[in-house]
């Protein structure tokens, strides 16, 4: 499973994924964001949160917040940059082009997607429960608090580097108790010459 | 096309061990998140063992004539400074390695020689990563953000999955235990 040719892989598939990442990051912003603000919005009564995606930031404006103060933000690249770590983990398989491999690709993205949606949620009820003072005091009990808080810093110290390695293990890693033959894909036969 | 969860040429009950290994991992990195994050080991262990890494930088860059000061865990460099953070200072891998490594089939000795080297890899790779981020960040500012946040947190922690995957591979399946062993039990 892991060899020079491995290695190599993995550094072409950081590569890549990296500039996919920097190409795409602002697009792939505007996709999380509605799904994140749908949530959280059901949970909301009156649904009061909007999340921008201008690039670089997940901007939230509330329709409670005073007009021309400062809207809070959650850092966009601390959520998704651990899609450079999927790709790259997914081009240490021999053929990381076969069909099968992209759809397999496809589905732990989705998956990654799904994390991102979850954490970007953290990220937000954290700043809404512990950075506006009084307000989150009265609106956010001390389990809450706690809760959301921890959940997010756990994303924050492991669980963004985690969750791609555990998708990649679930959806593509190559099967170490297969057989040899299998991990390295059908093999060209040399045409005899008669 | 056919697509499948996992290998069809897998081994009998290989379905069963990836998952196992995945939820040990995924309980084992929960406990050492909160071991971690906890103010007393926070305090005690965490904040000066990121001092320690700032020291080591700061030393390396000055014998590369960059004359930093280090103060705590904050380097500075003339006008620019950074201050290690939890994130940055290698841990958040090491416990990554070191859940993957207690939820991998293995024995201890085996076990503690591949978190230990591991770990030791891991800090190597993160003090060239801070020593770089400080050149950046003087020399090449409007590079500081994303090599800080993307190429070099992705470059370590793929490190730490290439060091466990290496580690993992070279470990020698245990037997099934015989159904005579299991009724021994």
């Amino acid at each position: 499973m892991l060899d020079r040719r491995a290695a190599f892989r993995l550094l072409v598939g950081f590569l890549v994924s990296l500039a996919v990442f920097l190409l795409f990051a602002t697009t792939y912003e505007r996709a999380v964001a509605p799904t994140a603000e749908f949530f959280l919005r059901l949970g909301e009564s009156p649904a009061v949160t909007r999340i921008d995606a201008p690039g670089g930031d997940f901007e939230i404006k509330r329709a409670d917040i005073p007009p021309g103060a400062k809207h809070p933000g959650v850092p966009a690249a601390d959520i998704h940059f651990n899609f450079v770590l999927l790709g790259a983990l997914f081009a240490l398989h021999p053929r990381p082009w076969q069909g099968d491999r992209v759809l397999r690709l496809l589905a732990a993205s989705l998956c990654l997607y799904l994390v991102h949606v979850v954490f970007l949620i953290f990220g937000i009820e954290s700043l809404y429960a512990t950075r506006f003072g009084e307000w989150s005091a009265a609106h956010y009990g001390a389990l809450a608090r706690n809760f959301w808080a921890a959940g997010f810093h756990f994303y924050q110290i492991v669980g963004r580097f985690a969750a791609p390695f555990a998708i990649w293990w679930l959806f593509g890693r190559p099967d170490p108790a297969a057989p040899a033959e299998a991990r390295r894909g059908p093999s060209r036969k040399k045409k005899r010459r008669t | 096309m056919k697509f499948k969860l996992f290998a069809s040429k897998s081994a009998p009950g290989a379905r069963e061990r990836s998952l196992g290994f995945l939820v040990r991992f995924v309980l084992f990195l929960v406990v050492f998140y909160f071991v971690v994050a906890s103010k007393p080991v926070n305090d005690k262990v965490i904040v000066p063992f990121t001092g320690w890494i700032a020291s080591a930088s700061g030393k390396v860059l000055n014998v590369l004539g960059e004359r930093v000061t280090v103060s705590g865990t904050a380097i500075r460099s003339g006008s620019f400074g950074v201050n290690i953070e939890n994130g940055c200072n290698g841990v958040e891998t090491a416990l990554l390695l070191a859940a993957a490594v207690l939820a991998f089939p293995a024995g201890w000795r085996q076990r503690l020689t591949g978190f230990f080297l591991g770990f030791l890899a891991i800090q190597v790779l993160n003090i060239i990563r801070v020593v770089s981020l400080v050149w950046i960040g003087r020399h090449r500012p409007a590079l500081f953000d994303s090599s800080h946040t993307v190429i070099w947190q992705s470059a370590v922690v793929l490190f730490g999955v290439l060091l466990f995957l290496l580690w993992a591979s070279r470990q020698r399946p245990r037997p099934a235990a015989s159904p005579q062993e299991k009724a021994g039990r």
